[in-house]
């Protein structure tokens, strides 16, 4: 099969619609599984044991199962109970809540890491719990996640693929279209990988950046 | 005494409670008698981590404004002495209490609420050995979160403290400069600081140079000296510096294995001491 760069260009416009599904996915999902996570690492510090517990079994759930599995489940088997959702929300959702879980312990590994010296010092001062965790403990948790956070994004940024299953034209899905309606794969699949390159290219530039910052 | 003991810029002294420097010293053995309100008073302290016993029966009392140092060697109670009046640990057995009122208990015996313990504790702030700044804030705002969110200060009567803090400390210029861009020397100053824009009426004093090399640790004794001289804070000190804890305590108390095996003036630990351990420990100490 030979490359048609006809065809290529035929195509593009569909692609340039999947690229900004990818990204609004991409950002949506990264929204949701930052704050959570975070707010996860917090509700499991301050809990108490059985606190603990729920939030560990709820992180397990969450990373253990297949996001495929997750997408299919929430897609196919909630409209049965009542909960119709868009493609765009579930696909959403469900990687926000996968990707929460993961975030939740890149912010617990900081919070361990947290000299409890600084905690010490709160005290002294007499600073309320609320400002001990929005003006220090938070702050300090998010500054040194950073590095490990944005392999998270990126990796979100990928999983936008497992997407197109459920319907969402991102740009995976929209190159399976094309592939599908045309039966050439060289062009809509090669696009679609240069693409995730290219988008990729600010990521690993922030990321570097980064790690170097913290290191 | 007056929550308002201030130090100023120019070394002027604020000292509402009227208490020259001299006149601080104080006789313990003929205070105690007239039954006064204590700075700090800590009543049949004990404290074990597990087996270890760090403090033992515990009777210490600081008068308002009175400096007192505790020495002695290692491992011997003194830091967590000041770590159990800043609620830091909790003791074993017996009561703490800070003018007057204990910062474990309530009139009936119940144990504290966190908001109780948070009131009185206030009262005292706390310099620790590795300075405890937090890295992420500028100096400014590392000095005016606490009399902001605690105090509920506004922002610039806040400010306009902390830069008269941070005058007397010689730090005017490093306002904007983060912890990490500081040296240890000055971060402790910072430290210092930031403890007295709370206007704290107890100040808790740990090892405060013992992270510092010597040339440093001097700049960051001066500082406390002149807050000793010139202030009516109360101090409780824990130091290895034996020059400083001579030239700015009141007393001094010697610990030895969780006990205070002896405590009196300067002089009369430095010069007289009447427990054998007193002078053997100095004696180490002080040919070091």
């Amino acid at each position: 099969m030979t490359w048609d760069w006809n065809y290529a260009f035929e195509i593009m416009p569909d692609l340039l619609v999947g690229v900004w599904y990818t990204v609004v996915v991409t950002l949506a999902s990264s929204a949701i599984a930052l704050s959570l996570g975070l707010l996860l690492a917090i509700l499991e510090s301050v809990s108490t044991t059985f606190g603990r517990a729920f939030v560990r079994f709820w992180l397990e759930i969450f990373r253990g199962v297949p996001i495929l599995v997750l997408l299919y489940m929430a897609y196919y088997v909630l409209p049965e109970y009542g909960l119709n959702f868009s493609g765009m929300v579930i696909g959403i959702g469900v990687t926000g809540l996968v990707y929460a879980a993961y975030s939740s312990e890149v912010y617990r590994g900081s919070l361990i890491t947290i000299p409890p010296e600084l905690r010490d010092a709160c005290v002294a001062l007499s600073l309320s719990p609320s400002v001990t965790w929005l003006s220090v403990l938070i702050p300090l948790m998010v500054k040194r996640s950073i590095p490990a956070l944005l392999n998270y994004v990126v990796g979100m940024f990928r999983a936008t693929v497992f997407l197109f299953a459920i319907g969402v034209p991102v740009l995976m899905g929209e190159a399976q279209t094309a592939a599908d309606r045309s039966f050439r794969y060289l062009e809509p699949y090669t696009l679609a990988g240069c693409i995730f390159i290219l988008l990729n290219l600010p990521f690993i530039y922030i990321l570097s950046k980064a790690k170097a910052d913290h290191v | 005494m007056s929550r308002t003991t201030e130090l100023s810029s120019a070394g002027n002294r604020v000292n509402p409670g009227g208490v020259a420097s001299s006149e601080r010293k104080v006789d313990v053995s003929t205070s105690s008698k007239q039954e006064p309100v204590w700075a700090i008073e800590f009543k049949k302290i004990c404290k074990s981590f597990g087996a270890f016993r760090v403090l033992v029966d515990l009777d210490l009392k600081v008068q308002p404004g009175e400096k007192v140092t505790l020495i002695g060697p290692s491992g011997s109670g003194k830091t967590t002495v000041l770590r159990l009046a800043m609620t830091l640990a909790k003791p074993t057995s017996g009561d703490i209490r800070i003018f007057g009122e204990s910062i474990l208990f309530d009139q009936a015996g119940t144990l504290l609420s966190s908001a109780e313990e948070a009131r009185i504790r206030r009262r005292c702030g706390m310099v620790f050995q590795q300075f405890n700044l937090f890295p992420h804030l500028t100096v400014l705002q590392n000095l005016i979160l606490a009399p902001t969110t605690v105090l509920k200060q506004s922002k610039a009567e806040a400010k306009e403290s902390a830069l008269r803090y941070l005058r007397m400390v010689g730090l005017e210029g490093k306002v904007d400069a983060y912890p990490a861009q500081l040296s240890g020397g000055q971060q402790q100053r910072i430290a210092i600081a930031r403890a007295l824009v709370m206007k704290p009426e107890i100040l808790l004093l740990d090892e405060i140079t013992s992270a510092l090399d010597p040339e440093i640790a001097g700049e960051v004794l001066d500082v406390v000296r002149r807050i000793a001289r010139e202030s009516g804070v109360s101090m409780l000190i824990v130091t290895h510096e034996m020059r400083f804890a001579r030239e700015v305590s009141d007393r001094i108390a010697v610990f030895d294995g969780g006990r205070i095996i002896e405590q009196g003036t300067p002089e009369k630990i430095f010069i007289s001491p009447e427990s054998e351990r007193t002078r053997s420990f100095l004696q180490s100490v002080l040919n070091h």
